[in-house]
């Protein structure tokens, strides 16, 4: 080939030509290893490798974390898991996964037991993931899918963890459930999910599902033609979650449970000192492990289709007209504000007038002239009537939010409502129409637009106890592994201050007690001889305020037309440690239906107490004797 | 300056040789490519007539690269390296992530990956570097510097994508391209000593996957569930498709989806279980043909700079093959570099088919050029 490159500058071609040279040799020394590599792999390893293709051997597999458990704050297990025994099949060449269903089920027959699986062969398989033909499935059936190997290439029993909640119903609104991923979670979560993987679907199992999950592991096997394991490649284990430790005790929360047997709604114990949950019921509830399989089509349907809603939890998402555990803000209000002294006088008639309107009191023959002590005792509404007319809608509206009313307290729960304090803004911007004065009247007895969670009046009344700190509600503890070691504690958060003054602070606390232990109180229901307990009871309307009484009366009394009770305590006076919320739906008044609920909660509790105490005593002296 | 002055010569020379190399290997890539699409469910359209379109739309730049002198194309040399680098540091920006990389500007209907262009703009940046600093002596330490840079930018912005196999891709291609030209011995000792040096520094810098990738095939049975995996199933199906393969279709170990990755980077076991050693053995000739007749366009070509365009480019498509292969015979570790003109992707056929037309543009352009 005639060259004529003819640079003036520049390297010389001869060169050029000398080294394309190597280049190609180089390049068909590196092409021959490649074809010597093929060559070996085709043609003098071809049947080996053509055999290891056939079986079609290895198979990956994902095999399931542990989920970790759930303790209450004694460290007794709430959430266990037990193995679950389940039918699975290996898709394996040269088997038609219809006959194979056919053959599955007239071996079942045989010992008259019935296959479950009655849904078509899913069409997209891939060939190493095995479809799960039956869960949880019994000691009889495994013997048969066991015993018949031979006839069911790619069958076999495989155990899993499946979730027990121990405590069922009782602290379901709470823990939640677990189910397989959905299709919206593998295609939305950030979370690396697989097809299959067990995920919390629901309260404390969904928040803290990156802890409690654990992580999957794997292994990959050879597996012979019956997809029978044969040889172990790899296997990384899987790690198990993290336990959860609640601020719930278990024994408090059954007894509140038990103790609200029969109604609808929702109970709240708190400790004020830093705003851990010791029990949150609500009721009715569902149970927990009928999820764990995967629910049924027709227990779903009734859950959900139940008109009382068990699937939500009524504590955080309930949210009542607070009625008048109310006052207890209104009359902090007024002290603060100096609208009234504690020792103001207002006359009780039995009504007040606004206008053209009559406003009732609960008491129709009037309390006669009460003041801010006797006011909240006998529960007097005319008396907040008046001192709420004098401070205004947003006056109101500025304590309640102080006590954290109005927004989600953020404990750890999804689906946490907010409540509502109305105020001029609020009815404006969401009504667009002025404010009226009756409707403060309304609000100041906790009536009206008013809205509060059970939740928010534990909290609120927990500020009120512990002398002003607002702390968040919370209801985990920590998160730990197995051996004890903590991954991650939860301090107590402040939420805020309620800035009351001493005074004001001594005259609330002392109209509380009253209602409880003073003659013509309230709350009288709640006494107790052991501990001074201090309270509020409330009535909410669930049918507006009716113009008059005729029509009050006209108005067919259903069970959805009962007013709701409330009741908000806590004890002991001097150095509170428990604050209960009882809202039981359209079950009548709150002295008489909410406050006997709080009464069976504080007796488990003090007396939960007691025992703990006196075994602390035995053991303190037995330590000093064998000192 | 005259961008396409029409001549006969331009289509009484025409390249007919390397077209047809290139549209066998293509060919082969489609079929090769309906295979591993063949078991797949989905409602979209399937990758092959995908892959086709990209094929059509690669082939009429092809034409436009191949008609526009490459003299003239040597003037916007650096503009078009600016432009590849400004989309690739808009990629670090704004990109769009896939399987944990953000590798790809999304522009709806398809994803454009800056870095398969940056792969070609970086060769004809060097061609024109080396062009406009031509030097009878080879080239000294110090010469190189600028040429290092340019490479080196573009390389840490892809690495940080991550994309390691494509980084590596342009470094080998650069330190072919000085080999080839020639560098001071000396400077070339400094070069490989102070390499040495950097190698495990450069480990520091690695992700975790791709240490691992790296261990891993060193020892792929120690982690078979990992990367392990594919090498393992690469190997079989490769092995198991013998002397004359399974047949079009019957790869089972492709039809069952054993075969990860296999529209990508392990597109050859696809082939290779298939067709056999004989199906390899003609792949491997038509690569080594195309192979010959670029590194021949490189040193007909009567400048320096088509010698350089061609050999960069032929030595791309080279290396890419090459260190592919290796990978999915498990002779190199897997490091994600795609077979070129077989697998699956848009950019990067669109840029080899671009690659080509310039290889054409310099092959015939030497019966015009007189001097």
């Amino acid at each position: 080939m005639e060259k004529q490159f003819n640079l003036s500058n520049g390297p010389e071609p001869a060169e050029f030509r000398q080294k394309l040279k190597i280049v190609v040799i180089l390049v068909g020394l590196a092409l021959s290893i490649l074809l010597i590599r093929l060559w070996y792999l085709q043609v003098i390893k071809g049947d080996e490798l053509k055999h290891r293709s056939e079986s079609n051997a290895v198979r990956f597999r994902n095999i399931q974390p542990i989920r970790g458990l759930v303790m209450d704050r004694n460290g007794t297990v709430i959430v266990d898991n037990r193995p679950s025994f389940d039918v699975l099949y290996m898709p394996t060449k040269g088997v038609n996964p219809e006959t194979l269903l056919q053959k599955i089920q007239d071996i079942y027959k045989t010992k008259s037991v019935v296959f479950s699986f009655n849904a078509p062969f899913p069409r997209t398989v891939k060939p190493y993931l095995p479809v799960r033909l039956e869960k949880n499935v019994s000691m009889e059936k495994i013997a048969l899918v066991e015993t018949n190997a031979v006839d069911l290439p790619g069958v076999y029993v495989d155990v899993t963890p499946v979730r027990i909640y121990l405590d069922g119903e009782i602290l379901a609104p709470i823990i939640g459930y677990t189910g397989e991923v959905s299709k919206e979670e593998l295609e939305k979560s950030e979370e690396d999910y697989l097809s299959g993987d067990i995920t919390g679907k629901h309260g404390i199992e969904k928040v803290f599902d990156p802890y409690i999950r654990g992580r999957r592991g794997n292994e990959l096997v050879e597996v012979n033609a019956f997809g029978k394991v044969i040889k172990n490649l790899g296997r990384i284990d899987p790690l198990s979650g993290s336990n959860v430790v609640l601020t719930i005790d278990a024994k408090l929360q059954k007894a509140a449970w038990e103790a609200f047997a029969g109604l609808t709604g929702a109970a709240v114990v708190m400790d004020p000192r830093d705003g851990s949950i010791l029990a949150m019921v609500s009721r009715p509830s569902f149970d927990p492990n009928l999820f764990n399989n995967g629910i049924d089509r027709d227990e779903w349907t009734k859950l959900q289709k139940n008109p009382l809603n068990p699937l939500s939890n009524r504590a955080i998402s309930g949210q009542y007209p607070p009625g008048s555990t109310y006052k207890m803000i209104v009359a902090a209000a007024a002290l603060e504000e100096g609208i009234i002294t504690p020792e103001t006088r207002i006359h009780c008639g039995g009504s007040f007038t606004l206008g053209n309107r009559t406003y009732r009191c609960w008491n129709k023959h009037g309390h006669g002239s009460v003041n801010l002590h006797r006011a909240l005792v006998e529960s007097c509404d005319v008396y907040f009537y008046t001192v709420g007319k004098m401070l205004g809608v947003d006056k109101i509206a500025h304590y309640a939010r102080r006590f954290g009313l109005g927004e989600a307290t953020g404990i750890e729960l999804a689906h946490e409502k907010k409540g509502l304090v109305p105020s001029r803004d609020w009815k404006l911007a969401r009504m667009k129409e002025p404010w009226q004065l009756g409707e403060t009247i309304s609000i100041s007895i906790g009536q009206g637009f008013n809205l509060t969670t059970p939740l928010q009046l534990a909290q609120a009344y927990s500020a009120l106890a512990n002398g002003g700190t607002r702390w968040k509600p919370h209801l985990v503890q920590r998160i730990e592994l197995s051996d004890g070691s903590i991954v991650k504690e939860y301090l107590p958060e402040k939420k805020g201050e309620l800035k009351l003054s001493r005074q004001t602070l001594a005259a609330l606390n002392r109209g509380l007690w009253g209602v409880v232990n003073e003659p013509g109180g309230t709350g009288a229901a709640a006494r107790r001889p052991y501990a001074d307990v201090c309270g509020k009871t409330g009535t909410s309307q669930v049918i507006g305020l009716p113009q008059n009484e005729k029509a009050r009366r006209a108005q067919k009394i259903t069970a959805f037309h009962k007013d709701h009770a409330l009741f908000v305590c806590y004890a002991p006076m001097k150095k509170p440690e428990i604050v209960i919320a009882v809202v039981a739906e359209n079950a009548g008044g709150g002295g008489a239906v909410a406050a006997p609920i709080a009464r069976k909660i504080l007796d488990a509790y003090f007396d939960g107490q007691k025992k703990r105490k006196t075994v602390r005593v035995a053991a303190n002296t037995r330590q000093t004797e064998t000192d | 300056m005259i961008f396409f002055k029409y001549d006969r010569r331009i289509f009484q020379n025409f390249d007919w040789t390397l077209f047809a190399l290139v549209m066998s290997i293509c060919a082969i890539g489609i079929t090769n490519i309906y295979s591993t699409g063949f078991s797949l469910m989905d409602n979209q359209s399937p990758l092959y007539l995908k892959q086709l379109q990209w094929i059509i739309f690669g082939m009429f730049l092809m034409v436009i690269a191949f008609l526009i002198d490459y003299h003239a194309i040597n003037h916007a040399a650096y503009a078009i390296y600016a432009f590849s680098l400004l989309s690739l540091i808009y990629v670090a920006v704004f990109g769009h992530t896939a399987n944990g990389a953000q590798r790809w500007i999304s522009f709806g209907f398809f994803l454009f990956q800056p870095s398969e262009l940056m792969k070609l703009s970086i060769i004809v940046a060097l061609a024109r570097y080396f062009d406009d600093h031509k030097s009878n002596e080879p080239y000294l330490l110090r010469e190189l510097f600028v040429p290092f840079l340019m490479v080196m930018i573009p390389c840490v912005l892809i690495m940080k994508q991550p994309d390691l196999g494509t980084a590596l891709m342009i470094v080998i291609v650069f330190a072919s391209m000085v080999l080839f030209i020639g560098m001071n011995r000396k400077s070339l000792a400094i070069v490989a000593a102070s390499v040495l040096v950097m190698l495990p520094v450069a480990w520091h810098f690695l992700k975790d996957y791709q240490k691992d990738r790296l261990l891993t095939f060193l020892s792929p049975e120690s982690d078979p569930l990992g990367t392990g995996y594919h090498i393992i199933q690469s190997v079989i199906a490769i092995g198991s498709g013998g002397f004359l393969g399974k047949g079009f279709l019957k790869g089972s170990q492709t039809q069952l989806k054993f075969l990860p990755e296999q529209q990508t980077d392990f597109v050859f076991s696809v082939f290779a279980e298939e067709w056999g050693f004989v199906g390899g053995l003609v792949l491997v000739a038509l690569f080594m043909a195309l192979i010959i007749w670029g590194l021949k366009i490189a040193l007909l070509s009567k400048d320096l700079l088509g010698t350089m365009l061609a050999f960069g480019i032929t030595a791309l498509i080279a290396w890419q093959m090459t260190i592919n292969m290796g990978m999915v015979l498990g002779l190199l570790p897997v490091v994600g570099i795609p077979m070129p003109f077989l697998s699956y992707g848009g950019s990067a056929m669109v840029s080899l088919l671009v690659a080509i037309g310039l290889l054409m543009n310099v092959s015939v352009r030497r019966f015009l050029l007189q001097r």
